[in-house]
C-alpha cells in the first residue's frame, strides 16, 4: 500500500445541519429555531475557505512489545498502552495520519467573537470540529478500501490523548509524519496548529477487527459528546 | 421592583437584543435590552439597580438553566449579548466610578496552549455577573499573568487549558502566582482539568461550568 494525501471540499464531507444541532445539545424534534439557519449559513462559508486536508503515511516495520503494551514503528517507539494496543496488536503494518480544517477556520472563529458575535463564532468553532472528524472518516474509508484491494482489514483510528495514550506521542508521530502537506506545525506543548486538526494511528491486517469508538472506552468525565456519540 | 428592569431582566434572559432583532419569535418587534436600559437610565433608575436588579439576576438565571441542561450554549450567548446591549448603556458610570463592579476577572488560556471557546464562555458569564473582565487571550504565559496582576491588583485569576500537557503549564502559572500573590483567589478549568488537580497545584477553585465559577466569585464578595 502507499502512502496518500487528500485535498476535500467542505461539500464531499456530507455535513449535515442536525449532526451540529445534536452535538450543541438540541434533541431530535426539539425547537433549534434560533441556529438552523446559521449552521447552513456557516457550513456554506466554511465551503468557500477551508482547504480541508488529510494524508497518511503506511509503515510495514511494525513490531508489538505485549510487556510494555508498546508498538514499534521502525526504531522509534510508541507508548499507546493497553486499549489501543490490544486494538492494534495484530496488525501488519500500520498508517499514521493526519487532518485539518487549516488555518482559515480559526481565524473565522476568532473574527466573529472579537467582532461580538458570539453565536456565530460558536457555530464555527462546532463546524470545524465537525469538519476535521468527517474528513478522518473520508480519509479512513479510503484506506479501507485500499486494504481491502490487498485482502486487508484496518481498524478504527486512535489518537494520541485518547485512550490513555499520552498526548506528548504526538512528538514522535511527527518525527515520521512532518504535516508539511497538511500545514500542520506541533507545538512544544504537542498541540496542533492550526487547531481544527487532528492525528493518529490505524492498524492494517488480516487478523485486526474494526471496533466502533464506545465512550465505555474514554474516562472523561460530562462530556458533550458522550451521550450521542454512545447513544 | 421597577417595571422597566423586571422587563429588561426578561430580555436578557430571553436574549431579547433590540427592538430590530428578530430572537425570540415571540418578543419580535417590541423592544429590547437595549431600548429598556437606555429607558430606564432615562426614568431615573440609578445604574446600580439596573446592574444588581437586572442584569445580574437574569444572568444568574440564564446560567442556572444551562447548568441545568434546560438551555444550551447559543440561547445563553444571545442572553449575553442582550445583557451586553444593555450593559454598554452602565459602561460610562462605570468609568467615572459613579457604579462599582464586583471586582476584577484575569482569565487566559495558559502557556501553549491556543484553545479559546471555553475561556470565552467563562468570560462572558463572569461579565453578567457584574465582574470587570480582563481577558488575556490564548497561549497567555506566567509573564502576562504577572504583568495583568500587577496592573489589576486584587483581581481573581482564572486559568483555562484543554490538553494533559498544557496543563502542566498552568501549574506552573499557579505556583509563579502563588509565590508573589499568596493572597489571590485562582480558579482553573478546562476539558482535562480536575477538583483533584485543582488542589494538587494549589489553585483554590474548579468548575466543570461558568455558573459554578460565577456562583464562587459571588461568595467571595458576599
Ligand atoms: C471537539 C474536540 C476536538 C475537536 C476540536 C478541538 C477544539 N477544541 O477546537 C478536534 C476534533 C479538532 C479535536 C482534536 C484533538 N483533540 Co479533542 N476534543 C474535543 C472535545 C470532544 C470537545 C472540546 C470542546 O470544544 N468543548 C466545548 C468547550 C466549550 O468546552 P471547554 O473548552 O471544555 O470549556 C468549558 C469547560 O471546560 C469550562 N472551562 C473552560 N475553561 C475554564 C476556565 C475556568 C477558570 C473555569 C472555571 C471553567 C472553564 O467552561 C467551558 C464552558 O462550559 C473534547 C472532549 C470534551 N468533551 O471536552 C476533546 C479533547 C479536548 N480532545 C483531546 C485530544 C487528546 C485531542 C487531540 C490531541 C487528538 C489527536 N491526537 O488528534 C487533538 C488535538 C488538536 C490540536 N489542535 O492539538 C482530549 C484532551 C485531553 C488530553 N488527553 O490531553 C479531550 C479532553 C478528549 C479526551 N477524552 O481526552 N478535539
Amino acid at each position: 500500500m502507499k502512502d496518500k494525501k487528500f485535498q476535500f471540499n467542505v461539500s464531499d464531507l456530507k455535513l449535515s445541519v442536525s449532526q451540529v444541532e445534536r452535538i450543541i445539545g438540541y434533541k431530535e424534534g426539539e425547537d433549534s429555531g434560533l441556529v438552523t439557519g446559521l449552521i447552513g449559513e456557516v457550513i456554506e462559508e466554511a465551503s468557500q475557505i477551508c482547504s480541508v486536508k488529510a494524508e497518511y503515511a503506511i509503515f510495514q516495520d511494525v513490531r508489538f512489545e505485549d510487556r510494555g503494551k508498546m508498538i514499534f514503528i521502525g526504531n522509534i517507539d510508541f507508548d499507546i498502552k493497553g486499549i489501543v494496543y490490544q486494538q492494534l496488536k495484530k496488525s501488519e503494518s500500520v498508517a499514521l495520519f493526519l487532518c485539518t480544517a487549516g488555518p482559515e477556520i480559526s481565524r473565522r472563529i476568532s473574527n466573529s467573537m472579537n467582532e461580538g458575535d458570539l453565536l456565530k463564532g460558536y457555530v464555527y468553532d462546532i463546524v470545524g470540529s465537525e469538519i476535521v472528524e468527517a474528513a478522518a472518516d473520508l480519509m479512513q474509508s479510503n484506506l479501507e478500501g485500499e486494504a481491502l484491494n490487498e485482502g486487508n482489514k484496518i481498524t478504527n483510528r486512535y489518537s494520541p490523548g485518547y485512550c490513555g495514550w499520552d498526548v506528548v506521542g504526538q512528538h514522535k508521530m511527527f518525527r515520521l509524519l512532518n504535516g508539511e502537506y497538511c500545514g500542520v506545525r506541533l507545538t512544544e506543548s504537542a498541540l496542533m496548529n492550526p487547531v481544527k486538526s487532528a492525528s493518529g494511528i490505524i492498524g492494517i491486517g488480516k487478523n485486526v477487527k474494526f471496533n466502533p469508538y464506545t465512550c465505555e472506552m474514554c474516562n472523561m468525565k460530562g462530556c458533550t459528546y458522550k451521550k450521542f456519540r454512545s447513544g | 421592583m421597577n417595571e422597566i428592569l423586571e422587563r429588561l431582566a426578561l430580555c436578557i434572559e430571553f436574549g431579547k437584543i433590540n427592538k430590530t432583532s428578530p430572537y425570540p419569535p415571540n418578543m419580535k418587534g417590541q423592544d429590547g435590552a437595549d431600548e429598556l436600559a437606555k429607558l430606564a437610565l432615562n426614568e431615573g433608575v440609578k445604574p446600580d439597580e439596573i446592574l444588581e436588579n437586572a442584569l445580574i439576576p437574569a444572568m444568574e438565571i440564564v446560567g442556572g438553566k444551562y447548568s441545568r441542561k434546560e438551555i444550551y450554549v447559543p440561547q445563553m450567548l444571545m442572553s449575553a449579548k442582550a445583557m451586553n446591549s444593555a450593559l454598554a448603556h452602565i459602561k460610562p458610570f462605570f468609568q467615572s466610578g459613579e457604579t462599582k463592579r464586583k471586582g476584577k476577572f484575569i482569565i487566559g488560556t495558559v502557556a501553549g496552549d491556543l484553545h479559546d471557546i471555553g475561556k470565552n464562555l467563562v468570560a462572558m458569564m463572569i461579565e453578567g455577573g457584574g465582574w470587570e473582565v480582563i481577558d488575556l487571550g490564548v497561549d497567555a504565559g506566567t509573564d502576562k499573568f504577572l504583568k495583568a496582576i500587577n496592573e489589576h491588583p486584587g483581581a481573581v485569576i482564572g486559568l483555562s487549558a484543554l490538553l494533559t500537557t498544557t496543563m502542566e503549564n498552568m501549574k506552573n502559572t499557579v505556583s509563579a502566582i502563588r509565590e508573589k500573590h499568596a493572597d489571590l483567589k485562582i480558579l482553573v478549568g478546562g476539558a482535562p482539568v480536575t477538583t483533584d488537580y485543582c488542589k494538587k497545584i494549589g489553585a483554590d477553585f474548579y468548575s466543570p461550568d461558568p455558573q459554578g465559577a460565577v456562583n464562587y466569585l459571588k461568595q467571595l464578595v458576599s
